[in-house]
């Protein structure tokens, strides 16, 4: 199927041309569409907080923020550890990059660790009002996205045991760590909205 | 010059030649050619037409007659729900998909897609949610029946209580269609981006590749925000939260919000590949170039951008403050602007112009005609005062048909004839395609022109039965709808027969500019394969003697020899 | 030797305007102007009686947007008629048509002009939204509690607060003095206030004789006001979907004389509380003697108890 070059016309391109693959050009694209529906959930909590006759529920007063903004040096840490990692594959050091990517991810599932810790203390339940409901439909949100992240830092994790696997390129390890400070954004925003404005 | 990248697990798959009579198993298979997945979203769209046409039948059926007669208006409630679901959810979006597929990578010279498998995910994702919305009917309790904008509180009232309800399936199978539609987007997107041959910069690209773009930006910027809202009435529908119940602080209104954000563009994205589609077949059945080109390339953004900010329209008198109602009244107002530029191009192309009225050429004529009615009906809606009286009657049905099915449709139907030889290589039989025309355009405007009166008189929508002074618009739509119900014979014996065994189509019987006739009637796997074609002109430079490619010689030849 | 001036070449003349093409244009533009005159003025037959003070204005407007949006539509499609009638290629002939690509001046007329006229357009609708004056201010009301204490009076009106009670799927009316009614009595030519309360799921306040319309939000209570113009009896219609027997939720206005009005709530003062219209309730009913057939409905809410339950089978005029 290939054809040599130098059959061809100077303006006829021929089809096996290296390419640098389209995959963070779509990926970009997925996470400027997903952080619209972050953006929608940001509004309405907004919008409700605002027009709720009756905010928090009876016998809530408010949230805890100390344990909250602890996960949240954690995550936005992560990020950091995340970009580090990135550094040792790019420089080809494998061993390194597992390590520290591996250490983003202990980070990460603390952070998960910490919203299952804060979820069952809370008093009050996702049918509490509109409290209840986007309380938790946020931070359930944003935590499934902190799991499907560590998931998918995993596998990168997995394939790096493959040999020659990272030798052509990240293939795929700058898109999950462009995810990860995606999701760290998002919370970063969280936080402010649900435990700063209070 | 731009470098064209080819991902090259494309090229590694093997694809048999669309159109031999003996791969049709390929349909029913997971393939990632573009050229195939594009046929199996268009034929499962078409058979989605036939259901939801089927639904409305019933609908005009009961409609013929002031009292609710023909059937329980609970099961006339779920019949229009369905209608509008399945219609828009099925058949528009599924077709225009496929009509992207077929068209993006061939007329800009790519191999395929950006993304071949995320592609085919996208197309199985369809059937997965068919399946869920037509199970609907039959689960107790039936469908979702608060019509297809399933606003709350009435839609999330699940009378019987079971949690697999016909409302909860609905939400369910619409959040898959976005996913499916999200998964396109990004496809469309990076493609158009990214893999355009060599020498075609962003104003060298057809119309219709523009127009694609503009919906499907929208449609990325939109749908998250449809999503949200689905998922917020899901829980307040199946796990007892209050987003837009009142009993615990929530507010409806908020709903109507999240819907129409994406509801409006969505309208947007269905539209624009149409406007895309006249601009691509009035300059070859009028033989003249697209007048001002850049105009028109240009304001299918500019509607991108103005799309965004218009949905209150669709709430002008449910509950939102008057400064909102103005502001929104503007904006709307604005929108007739860039969609004049294009509606006025089109008239100046086919101005001296030599026509054709081939069957692609009446469904486009027809369709335009339709469209300056109904945008014209469009700018009354968009009158704050005049909403208010006419908002949420027969006048609203009759204005958003007459651009769904007198114009989108209409376009869709002339894109099928149009590109028919090309991705099927065979001719379709013109007598039978008139027909089609004549049943179909005399058929829509039966249904949908008398029901303008109904609703400026004051008739609901959505109702099952009706005051009886409304009863002699109601028979003539009726009547009108049933023509569309026969109409759709000639077309489908037309697809199967022409399809099945009729003439040989050659690479470009329309004597038509652009990449996609360089290639042959049907194109192979990998559309130009090795040999990608250096563009070194606008397009549809008809009557001006200029070559579109350099070498064109070269590629028509080996088309025809193909 | 005298230096002689080679000879200047001639300039060719330029066309002069081609008159016929003027004449044309000039007349279809005539006739397009005198038929969407025509077309503007028959607008109006197609519109119910005007029973509000603000159906006059919506007219107006109506008439004004069908005028222009004929003449658009004469226009195009006239020019779209002439080039499928005298532009059209003979079966044989191949050739193409002239190579006009563009004309920059056009391009930019046709998309400031129709900019101007929206324009337009919009101003004059913003200022009949001032002239009409109908929305009141709308509050969110813990349920439970009554929806119109701290909802401040209309101080415009002279009738009223009138509550508009919707349910599904009937309509009760509760006049200040305490009567209760089905059908909404309204005096002739006075500015009236109602109070439009849901008790389950959205529902639409339409009078189309009065080219009003406002969703009532469950949750909600929204003040509202109108002076009706016209005696007559006239339909009211819930226009928002609400469920399964929505398209009966009909009962009507009457707008009558002062001293009619005052006469009905003083009759009705000493009428006993019976049950009101409930159309879904007798549909419902019989669905269930049916054996309960058909798609999932909640039950209709109970019927409202009323002074005046109303005449359903008195004609209405719009």
């Amino acid at each position: 199927m290939t054809t040599a070059n130098s059959e061809l016309p100077l303006n006829h391109t021929p089809g096996h041309v290296k390419h640098d693959g389209h995959n963070l050009t779509g990926f970009i694209i997925f996470l400027c569409s997903e952080s619209i529906i972050f953006l929608a959930f940001f509004t309405g909590y907004a919008v409700l907080k605002i027009t709720a006759p009756e905010w928090l529920p009876t016998g809530v007063d408010g949230l805890e923020v100390t344990m909250p903004l602890i996960n949240t040096v954690v995550l936005v840490s992560s990020s950091f550890v995340a970009y580090f990692a990135e550094r040792y594959l790019h420089k080809g050091n494998l061993p390194g990059f597992r390590i520290v990517w591996l250490l983003t991810m202990l980070m990460g599932s603390y952070f998960v660790y910490g919203q299952y810790v804060e979820w069952s203390g809370l008093a009050f339940g996702l049918g509490s009002g509109v409290f209840g409901g986007t309380f938790y439909l946020l931070t359930g949100f944003h935590g499934l996205h902190v799991i499907t992240g560590i998931i998918l830092m995993g596998l990168m994790l997995a394939r790096s045991f493959r040999p020659g696997n990272y030798s052509k390129g990240d293939m795929g390890v700058t898109s999950v760590s462009l995810f990860w400070h995606f999701v760290d954004v998002i919370w970063i925003i969280l936080f402010i909205l649900i435990y700063v404005w209070q | 010059m731009t470098t064209t990248n080819y991902d090259a697990r494309v090229l590694k798959a093997p694809h048999p030649v669309p159109g031999a009579p003996d791969n049709w198993k390929r349909f029913f298979s997971f393939n990632t050619d573009a050229k195939v997945i594009g046929i199996q979203y268009i034929v499962t769209a078409l058979f989605f037409l036939l259901v939801g046409g089927l639904l409305a039948m019933i609908m005009r059926g009961e409609l013929i007659t002031p009292p609710a007669d023909l059937v329980d208006p609970t099961v006339y409630n779920g019949l229009y729900t369905m209608h509008g679901t399945v219609m828009l959810f099925l058949f528009l979006f599924p077709i225009l998909n496929g009509l992207n597929n077929l068209l993006i990578p061939t007329m800009i010279g790519a191999p395929d897609m950006a993304f071949p498998k995320l592609n085919a995910a996208a197309f199985w994702l369809v059937p997965v949610f068919a399946v869920v919305l037509m199970g609907s009917f039959f689960v107790p309790g039936g469908p979702a029946s608060s019509g297809w904008w399933s606003y709350p509180p009435v839609s999330i009232q699940n009378p019987l209580g079971h949690f697999f309800n016909g409302e909860m399936l609905w939400i369910t199978a619409v959040a898959l269609s976005g996913v499916s539609s999200i998964f396109g987007a990004i496809n469309f997107v990076t493609t158009i981006i990214r893999m355009r041959a060599p020498g075609m910069g962003y104003f060298r690209m057809p119309i219709y590749v523009w127009t694609a773009w503009a919906a499907q930006t929208l449609q990325l910027l939109g749908l998250p925000a449809l999503t949200g809202g689905a998922i917020m009435l899901l829980f307040d529908l199946s796990f007892g939260t209050t987003f837009f119940r009142p009993e615990g602080g929530g507010d409806p209104v908020l709903f109507q919000h999240f819907f129409w954000f994406y509801s409006h563009p969505a309208v947007y994205v269905m539209v624009l590949p149409v406007f895309g589609i006249f601009s691509e077949l009035f300059p070859v059945y009028a033989r003249k170039p697209l007048f001002g080109y850049k105009f028109v390339a240009i304001a299918s953004f500019g509607i991108t951008i103005l799309a965004l900010i218009v949905w209150v329209h669709h709430m002008f008198y449910t509950g939102t403050p008057m400064w909102m109602r103005n502001v929104f009244m503007l904006t709307t107002m604005l929108i007739a602007v860039p969609t004049g530029v294009k509606v006025f191009a089109w008239i100046a192309t086919l101005w001296r112009g030599r026509l054709r009225l081939d069957t692609p050429m009446l469904f486009c004529l027809g369709g335009l005609f339709n469209f300056i009615f109904a945008g014209i009906t469009g700018v009354m809606l968009a009158t704050v005062p005049i909403d208010v009286h006419v908002g949420n009657t027969y006048f609203v049905v009759s204005h958003f048909h007459y651009i769904i099915f007198n114009t989108i449709a209409f376009g869709i139907f002339a894109a099928i004839y149009h590109w028919f030889p090309k991705f099927t290589g065979r001719m379709y039989y013109e007598g039978l395609g008139k027909i089609h025309f004549a049943l179909t355009f005399i058929g829509a405007t039966l249904n949908w022109l008398p029901l303008h009166w109904a609703g400026l008189l004051g008739m609901p929508r959505r109702v099952a039965s009706y005051d009886p002074e409304f009863a002699i618009w109601n028979v003539i739509a009726s009547i009108g709808a049933f023509m569309l119900g026969v109409a759709s014979i000639p077309f489908i014996l037309n697809m199967v027969s022409s399809w099945a065994r009729g003439p040989k189509a050659p690479p470009n019987p329309w004597r038509a500019i652009g990449l996609e006739w360089l290639l042959p009637s049907p194109p192979p796997a990998e559309n130009f394969e090795d040999d990608i074609p250096t563009v070194i002109n606008e397009p549809y430079g008809y009557g001006l003697g200029k070559p579109l490619v350099e070498d064109e010689e070269y590629y028509i030849r080996r088309a025809q020899e193909a | 030797m005298t230096p002689v001036t080679p000879k200047q070449p001639e300039t060719p003349k330029q066309p002069g305007p081609n008159l016929k093409a003027i004449a044309i244009i000039s007349i279809a533009v005539g006739i397009d102007i005198f038929l969407s005159v025509l077309i503007a003025q028959w607008s109006y037959s197609w519109l119910p009686i005007q029973a509000s003070s603000a159906a006059p204005y919506v007219d107006d407007l109506f008439s004004l947007e069908t005028g222009i949006g004929a003449f658009i539509f004469l226009g195009c499609t006239g020019v779209m008629a002439w080039v499928v009638l005298f532009n059209r290629a003979s079966k044989y002939d191949e050739r193409d048509g002239e190579p006009i690509e563009g004309n920059i001046k056009l391009e930019i007329t046709w998309t400031i002009l129709p900019l101007l006229v929206v324009f337009a357009i919009g101003i004059y609708s913003i200022n009949v939204n001032q002239t009409l004056q109908t929305l009141g201010p709308k509050q969110k009301y813990q349920l439970g509690t009554d929806p119109t204490a701290g909802l401040p009076a209309d101080p415009t009106s002279s009738v009223g607060p009138i509550d508009v009670i919707s349910r599904q799927w009937s309509w009760e009316f509760v006049y200040p003095d305490g009567v209760r009614s089905s059908e909404l009595h309204l005096p002739v030519g006075e500015r009236v206030n109602f109070r439009l309360i849901s008790e389950d799921v959205l529902h639409s306040f339409y009078v189309p004789a009065f080219r009003l319309k406002q969703d009532i939000i469950p949750g909600s209570v929204i003040s509202y006001s109108l002076t009706p113009i016209r005696e007559g009896r006239y339909r009211l219609r819930d226009a928002m979907f609400s469920g399964a027997y929505f398209s009966n939720n009909q009962t009507d206005v009457i707008v009558e004389s002062s001293e009619s009005y005052s006469d009905w709530l003083n009759r009705m003062e000493r009428e006993p509380l019976h049950p009101g219209l409930d159309p879904g309730r007798e549909i419902y009913e019989r669905r269930l003697a049916k054996g309960n057939k058909g798609w999932a409905t909640v039950p209709p809410a109970p019927a409202p108890m009323v002074n005046d339950p109303g005449d359903p089978t008195a004609p209405h005029e719009a």
